[in-house]
């Protein structure tokens, strides 16, 4: 008797019920979702960075001047570094407990950011740019600590001593670096400042991935290979800086002991010569275990040798102003080789005066670059924004306004340097601030003469002489030559700009600024006698103690090769520190090979101290 | 396999479906093994020390039980029925005492490198011990002293298994409620049973999330309430849901009790992460999220025999005994799993065909005791692989590493089939 076979219904159904149910919950583990793929390589594949080697750096003439060195991290695997001998570990790698505490805590809070991007698990750095003494202690005594290992990667070797503010450091990458770009992971070196920043992108290389299998302890478990996450390391192609290291160091020879800075160009390029800033210090510093240590002694340096003053320092361009009024004034139509004003040991208007040193008086255009007479500026200033064209003063001063922001200034040229400063062109609405709205060009009249609220910076003064060589253009200046086997150079660096002063007018001025280094010039006695140097001297109040000393030129006159701007801070005249410098440099530039001509005006400069 | 060809009654043979479907669960069973714990991308090497060497061992035993079960006389079975029970209730009680404690359990009795495991034997035994009794002549699943005694036969070993503290092997044998049903248990102490889940269930969301009782209460209150006002001619339907209503409510309580003031807190854990009220990366949440992956990352055609790193790198516990399944998951993808669920539950249903061809309520019975016992530990099994039910520690039969079950299953499995073979 079965009373009950048509139960077997039942336990068929809810045999193909649970059935199912468990492969509708499988279908969507497997088919509907398609991350979990994606998780399961995340835990399994650990994604080790390979690093490539930096571009090594050269100057324009191929003369190496930054490659690699090998240097080594220590690595810890949080999750696998238990029962470490702390004071053990400690006297090998003399550090304190302290620090021991410190970079593991460090190391376990980026170790788990890691895991949470799911880039690498579980390792981070522990202590970067081991010392030689460090690498060689743990390297020995590895196998007692274990989730501890040593990973190489390159550091910086500087061939050279000088050049440290164009080329730049490196530094360990910031947080704010480290949230904004994954490529970097915490202990990465990465260029600071100089060309290893702005050319970070390509100086770096392309790191390689080596991926192995982990496991749930973090264990390897051999390589992963024929894997599409594997790469190699591309190392960073050769990059060769416009700079003629030469050049530079000759000029940072002249600059020794005192305060200043040098700007070289070459015009029809915009390639940078040299970018010479004192006081300096040796790139070498920055690299390997003493890094952040240096780098902190230079931080606090009064001497403030990390200012790369070429870019971010601003001086009131004095006298050297002179030659760019005369080219707006030309322009506007107020100024002609024949013009002549007369000078009384200065200019005078009403209760107003603009004191000269005394020269013959009156001179023309040519004579009053050549003898830089103040009095013949603040004539041509008035004729200039007192224009009768113009309906009233501030129009005027308008026009000159944009004249003299298409010679670059009053904003940033765009060099290849990070940190650059705009300088400044007062506009009517800080002179309004600065005089009240209704005022007269008498109020203003410094600005002729350079001073007052102009400023520039010593690389925008470089560029004025370049543009002036170049008979009203510039191409902005540049610390790349080229990149890699095709010298590559970005567009922007080919682009001609063209000021708003018309070609026709610049050999007028450039006739005055070849008297400068001539009889009766300023820096008369300073010149070089195969070379035709065009010059202007300068001199910048300094409200905090003795002027600067400035002067631009270019040189020869015909196809020039060399743009140049020297300031010397406290250095008083022109022509007693500036002058002498640049034409050294442009000597050296130009006769290379040849012996100097002025060997005691070059001993005189080097041995000197200003300050 | 003796004497295996066409099914005839005058030559009957072990059923040649069943031995087939057999074969190829414990096969795939042994690839599993070997996958689960060889290295990614391994080439070939087996060695008889290796897990998947010891499986092969195991599997070669359970080839000698499977070959002296078809030649044994079929009589011996029913004869030593209840003799094998007592044996294993001694067994059970001996390993309380002499047993080595493996994970907190104290279910082993170790024999140099090999363990027994006497709860997965004791599996077999009760399931021929109620058999044989409801087999009995003039016996029926009816009158208080034989549903007393039926339900003894399968309380006896759970609470002992119970108490070596071994959960899961003990829940198995609530399967044998699934067996009784069969038997003519009514079905409306199934459909309690269910309903006291679900109030369960119920009970432990309101507990974790803090959802007001008053909510449940008032919206039960109110369901009762409208079966009662439309009801009102029938006063039996009027008390029947008063009293499932008050049994409800009470159960309800008893279940807030036990969840709050008894289970302890990597208990309650195990709970909330499957009824999805935790997030929980770490232990239990991350082995069970770990599992989840490795279904998941097998997609439509898996991701390729030795390919699974969920399963081979450690993420997936235990991938060799318990998550076994997951490296089918993850290296078959869903076509492996379709075909697994069909070999799997082909002989589920194939058992359930035979069962019912039985003659003698002791081969029904056994035959049912068999089905329902292999389904219990599917469902637990996969069901927790794929995160549908809470980790409960048992394995999956004929595919999972261990000697212990892959012979007691293959026992009980071909026990049935020697009654069947035999069957008048
Ligand atoms: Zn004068």
């Amino acid at each position: 008797m079965d009373l009950h076979r048509n139960r077997k219904f039942v336990y068929l159904g809810l045999f193909s019920l649970v059935a199912l149910v468990y492969l509708i919950q499988i279908f969507r583990l497997q088919i509907l979702d398609d991350h979990y793929e994606q998780k399961a390589i995340n835990n399994a594949l650990n994604k080790i960075p390979i690093y490539p080697d930096r571009s090594i750096i050269y100057d324009r003439n191929g003369k190496l001047l930054v490659h690699n060195i090998a240097m080594y991290d220590l690595i810890v695997f949080p999750a696998k570094a238990k029962g470490i001998d702390t004071a053990q570990f400690c006297e090998i790698m003399k550090i304190s407990g302290e620090d021991y505490h410190k970079y593991m805590a460090t190391a376990r809070e980026n170790s788990k950011k890691r895991q949470k991007n799911n880039v690498f698990n579980g390792s981070a750095v522990f202590m970067s740019n081991l010392s030689k003494e460090q690498y060689s202690a743990i390297q020995e005594n590895l196998y007692r600590f274990p989730g501890f290992s040593v990973e190489p990667k390159t550091d910086r070797l500087y061939a050279v001593k000088g050049g440290a503010h164009m080329l730049g450091y490196l530094g360990e990458a910031s947080k704010k670096l480290l949230a904004k770009d994954p490529y970097y992971r915490p202990g990465d070196l990465v260029g600071v400042t100089g060309i290893e920043h702005t050319y970070e992108a390509y100086i770096r290389g392309v790191k390689g991935v080596k991926t192995v299998w982990q496991d749930r302890t973090y264990t390897e478990r051999g390589e992963a290979k024929d894997n599409e996450f594997n790469s190699p390391a591309q190392a960073g192609p050769d990059f060769y800086s416009s700079i003629d290291f030469d050049l530079q160091e000759f000029g940072e020879s002249l600059l020794a002991n005192k305060r200043g800075s040098v700007v070289a160009i070459e015009p029809s390029t915009g390639e940078i010569l040299a970018l010479i800033n004192k006081p300096d210090y040796d790139p070498n510093l920055l690299v390997g275990e003493a890094r952040a240590r240096s780098f902190r002694q230079l931080l606090i340096d009064p001497k403030k040798p990390l200012y790369n003053r070429a870019i971010k320092g601003v001086y009131p361009p004095g006298s050297t102003f002179k030659t760019v009024m005369a080219l707006i004034g030309c322009q506007e139509g107020v100024l002609k080789p024949s013009t002549t004003h007369g000078c009384s040991g200065g200019y005078h208007l009403g209760s107003l005066t603009v004191g000269c040193h005394p020269h013959p008086s009156p001179t023309d255009l040519k004579g009053s670059i050549g003898i830089s007479c103040n009095a013949y500026y603040c004539q041509l200033f008035r004729d200039i924004i007192d224009n009768p064209r113009y309906p009233n003063v501030k129009t005027g001063y308008a026009a000159l306004e944009k004249h003299l922001r298409s010679f670059g200034l009053g904003s940033k040229l765009g060099v290849d340097l990070p940190g650059e400063n705009k300088g400044n062109v007062p506009t009517i609405k800080q002179l309004d601030k600065r005089h009240g709205k209704s005022w007269k060009s008498s109020m203003i009249i410094s600005l002729a003469i350079g001073q007052g609220e102009i400023l520039l910076t010593p690389m925008q003064m470089a560029n004025c002489a370049a543009i002036i060589a170049n008979k009203g253009w510039f191409i902005t200046p540049h610390l790349v030559k080229g990149i890699g086997v095709k010298k590559y150079l970005p567009d922007e660096f080919k682009k001609k700009h063209y000021t708003t002063v018309s070609e026709l007018y610049y050999d007028w001025i450039i006739n005055g600024m070849e008297m400068v280094t001539k009889p009766g010039g300023t820096a008369f006695g300073t010149g070089i006698n195969d070379i035709v140097i065009c010059s202007k001297t300068g001199t910048a109040q300094n409200p905090h103690g003795q002027d600067h000393s400035l002067y631009i030129a270019f040189a020869p006159r015909e196809k020039p090769k060399i743009a140049i701007a020297v300031i010397v801070e406290n250095g008083g005249y022109g022509a007693t520190w500036a002058a002498p410098i640049a034409n050294l440099m442009i000597e050296n530039y130009l006769n290379r090979g040849k012996e100097p001509q002025r060997p005691d005006m070059l001993e005189r400069i080097r041995t000197s101290t200003v300050n | 396999m003796a004497r295996i060809n066409t099914s005839r009654e005058d030559n009957p043979v072990l059923d040649t479906v069943s031995v087939w479907l057999y074969v190829l669960l414990v096969i795939i069973g042994l690839i599993s093994v070997y996958s689960a714990t060889s290295e990614v991308n391994q080439t070939f090497q087996f060695s008889f020390s290796s897990i998947a060497g010891r499986q092969l061992i195991w599997i070669g035993g359970a080839v000698i039980i499977i070959l002296t079960i078809a030649f044994a006389n079929v009589a011996i079975i029913d004869y030593f029925a209840y003799g094998f029970y007592g044996f294993a209730i001694l067994l059970n009680i001996a390993v309380l005492f002499l047993g080595k404690e493996v994970s907190g359990a104290k279910s082993w009795f170790g024999f140099g490198g090999f363990g027994i495991q006497p709860s997965e034997f004791a599996k077999v035994a009760t399931a021929l011990a109620i058999a044989k009794y409801l087999g009995t002549y003039g016996i029926r699943f009816k009158g208080t002293r034989n549903v007393v005694i039926t339900m003894s036969l399968f309380l006896t070993p759970m609470l002992l298994i119970l108490a070596q503290n071994d959960t899961g092997s003990a829940l198995v044998f609530l399967s044998f409620f699934l067996v009784l049903y069969r038997e003519g248990l009514p079905g409306w102490i199934l459909l309690s049973a269910v309903w006291l889940i679900v109030i369960a269930i119920a009970r432990i969301v309101m507990e974790a999330t803090g959802i007001s009782h008053l909510w449940t209460m008032g919206t039960l209150s109110l369901l009762a309430a409208l079966i009662v006002y439309f009801g009102r001619k029938n006063r039996q339907l009027i008390i029947a849901t008063l009293f499932v209503a008050a049994a409800s409510a009470v159960f309800s309580v008893a279940v807030g009790f036990a969840y709050t003031k008894i289970l302890k807190g990597y208990q309650r854990d195990r709970i909330e992460l499957v009824l999805n009220l935790k997030q929980d990366t770490r232990n239990m949440g991350y082995n069970l999220e770990q599992s989840r992956i490795a279904i998941g990352a097998g997609q439509f055609v898996g991701r390729g025999f030795l390919k699974g790193t969920q399963t081979k790198m450690g993420f997936v516990p235990e991938q060799h005994t318990d998550f076994i399944f997951c490296t089918i998951g993850e290296e078959w993808g869903f076509v492996g799993v379709l075909v697994f669920f069909g070999l799997y539950f082909g002989l589920l249903f194939r058992i359930v065909t035979l069962a019912e061809r039985q003659s003698t309520a002791f081969g029904r019975v056994l035959g049912y005791g068999v089905v329902c016992i292999l389904f219990f530990h599917v469902a637990i099994n996969i069901g927790m692989t794929i995160g549908i039910i809470p980790v409960i520690g048992i394995p999956l039969p004929f595919i999972s590493f261990g000697g212990s079950s892959l012979w007691a299953f293959t026992l009980l499995l071909f026990l049935f089939l020697k009654v069947d073979e035999k069957r008048r």
